[in-house]
């Protein structure tokens, strides 16, 4: 029908479907996939807690190691795709990523600090040190770019100097440290090795805030596309809405990166391919995105621990390995688009 | 009912932009705000829609009109943003999000975008990308958003200035249709033959004050609408009464019909 067609593709359901049937198609492989090999019956039976499942062996392997993993996995890519997305919009910049404002430097500082500590306590802490770290050194970015959204290039700016200097110490800690150097390295790398259901449990608590909270607004971001009198006369308020959106992506960023390490080329990649599908601007599709960028990192993370089985592969490289090929494509299409 | 502005000043930095307007504006009817560039029209309708900050009062509805998220404003800019990646339906529609709360588009909203959408020629392209359209395709996107928030004030900023002649009319003669449903219509516009044929009243603003307010006949015919000028126009009026003003090469130093 024309007449509802018009207007009515919108919000396609159509859309966020598809990409929750290939989450949990993608979901499915990884948890039957790794060094040990489990009968995909019986690891269905395991998960649907059915009789007739597997050893207590082949249990603890699926609920224990692989289900967490792949839950982890999933969360933080979901957090990683949104954010990026949500940052692009707030930026006017569709090379903007998750740690934009310094969140991983921060974050990448914080974890060091933890790492080359002698105390043996605070490696524990690992997680809290590095969402310290890099929401200080997004609000760090706030303060020296003064007027918060005044002037967003300055924002941008101080971001990228903050991100330099948090690098400079973190550096020069691990140099300090050399016996420390692996773990700080297979860290900044990203690894979801460390996923247990208490990583889980409190990544999902944070992750699912700062989703439910940019969801919630993401019609609104696209007032944020326009003028800011534009987005004012439309119902939106310009300032608070950014304010409000960064601080949700920067929580879903720093949970994101205590759990699993820095992890790059998710939050550029997703919303690109998923804007490349769908043909509509991303804050249309936020729910597609988070599920893209979810089901990717599943996939991506099962690469990490097949490919070179038993040994793991950082996930990091997985992810930069197609996210640095596919950036650079974006950028060239994007200077076609503007030679034309 | 009727804007009333008392005192009005606004500043960038050290640099007065409006300085002390004293102003009533009524509604339904069509205002339009001419003067030189730099006179402060652009500001004084972006202080009109809430957003900017001022000193001073303008009251609408006897309320005061910062930050007043109740009034319901569309504001037409001069260069408008254009988002990358939105069509022209997507876009045409973020006139009504505010009044379907943001969610899903409600089925009404819908019919009345599909017969905006309509009205202004823009069925066939709604699929079209924003950053595809001429210059007279994204006017008329502009106006159909305006008019999907059905606002009871429209806030236009030179909204002929990208167009030729026959689209300037067809925009000009469909704002002239909203007034009669009874919406209020501020514009700024360079073009003051087109001012006097469609506004009630005309404000003449230089050096960020007003010069003369009225209406159209009073003051295309006064002399203070020269002195904005720097007297470098010709007024003359056709058989048909419409007056006609154009450009002059000679500085004129009297008054010359």
């Amino acid at each position: 029908m024309v007449r509802s067609d018009s207007v009515a593709r919108i919000w396609d359901w159509k859309i966020t479907a598809t990409c929750f049937a290939v989450l949990v198609l993608v979901a499915l492989i990884a948890v039957s996939f790794g060094p040990v090999s489990i009968h995909f019956p019986r690891i269905l039976r395991t998960l649907f807690d059915i009789s007739g499942g597997a050893t207590d062996q082949e249990r603890t392997v699926i609920l224990q190691l692989r289900l967490p993993r792949i839950i982890l996995g999933a969360l933080v890519g979901a957090a990683l795709a949104t954010s990026g997305a949500v940052y692009q919009t707030v930026f006017h910049n569709p090379l903007a990523d998750p740690y934009l404002l310094g969140a991983a430097s921060g974050a990448g500082l914080g974890a060091t600090i933890a790492l080359t500590s002698t105390h043996h306590n605070v490696y524990g802490l690992l997680p809290i040190f590095s969402f310290m770290g890099g929401v200080l050194a997004v609000l760090t970015s706030f303060f020296i770019s003064g007027k918060f959204f005044a002037e967003p290039n300055s924002l941008l700016l101080s971001g990228i100097a903050v991100g330099s200097f948090a690098t400079a110490v973190q550096t020069y800690l691990q140099q300090r440290h050399t016996d420390q150097l692996r773990p700080v390295y297979s860290w900044i790398l990203g690894d979801l090795t460390s996923a247990s259901w208490d990583v889980v449990l409190w990544s999902a608590l944070y992750i699912g805030i700062a989703l439910v909270i940019l969801f919630s607004v993401a019609k609104q971001l696209d007032g944020l596309m326009l003028s800011d009198e534009e987005a004012f006369s439309l119902g939106v308020n310009p300032n608070t809405l950014r304010i409000l959106a960064v601080a949700a992506a920067t929580l879903a960023t720093a949970t994101a990166v205590s759990a699993s390490g820095l992890i790059g080329f998710v939050g550029i990649v997703v919303p690109h391919l998923v804007k490349g599908l769908t043909h509509r601007v991303t804050n249309r599709s936020l729910v597609s995105v988070a599920l893209v960028g979810a089901a990717f990192l599943v996939i991506a993370d099962l690469g990490a621990r097949t490919l070179l089985s038993p040994a793991e592969l950082p996930i990091g490289v997985i992810t930069a390995f197609v996210g640095a090929p596919f950036f650079l494509i974006v950028l060239r299409s994007r200077r076609k688009v503007a030679t034309s | 009912m009727k804007i009333v502005v008392s005192d009005l000043s606004v500043h960038y930095g050290d640099k007065q932009v409006l300085d002390d307007i004293n102003l009533e504006i009524d509604h339904g009817l069509w205002t339009c705000l001419v003067g030189p560039n730099g006179a402060g029209k652009t500001t004084f309708l972006k202080v009109l829609l809430g957003m900017a900050s001022y000193a001073g009062s303008i009251q609408d509805h006897g309320r005061e009109i910062f930050r007043d998220h109740s009034r319901n404003v569309a504001f037409v800019p001069q260069q408008p943003q254009i988002p990358q990646g939105m069509n022209v339906a997507e876009y045409v529609s973020l006139g009504r999000a505010k009044i379907d709360g943001f969610g899903k588009e409600s089925s009404k909203s819908r019919e009345y975008i599909y017969t905006i959408l309509q009205h202004t020629k823009l069925l066939g392209m709604q699929h079209n990308l924003m950053t595809h359209l001429s210059g007279g395709e994204m006017q008329r996107a502009l106006i159909a958003r305006a008019l999907v928030q059905e606002p009871e004030l429209i806030l236009l900023d030179e909204p002929t200035s990208a167009l030729d002649l026959h689209h300037q009319i067809s925009v000009l003669n469909d704002l002239e249709v909203l007034k009669e449903k009874g919406v209020t219509i501020i514009s700024t516009m360079h073009d003051i033959t087109l001012a006097a044929m469609y506004a009630d009243r005309i404000i003449v603003m230089q050096h960020g004050k007003i010069l003369l307010s009225g209406t159209a006949d009073q003051v295309i015919h006064s002399s203070e609408l020269r002195t904005a000028f720097e007297n470098r126009i010709d007024v003359y009026t056709l058989d048909s009464g419409r007056p006609v003003i154009v450009a002059s090469k000679e500085i004129h130093t009297r008054d010359e019909e």
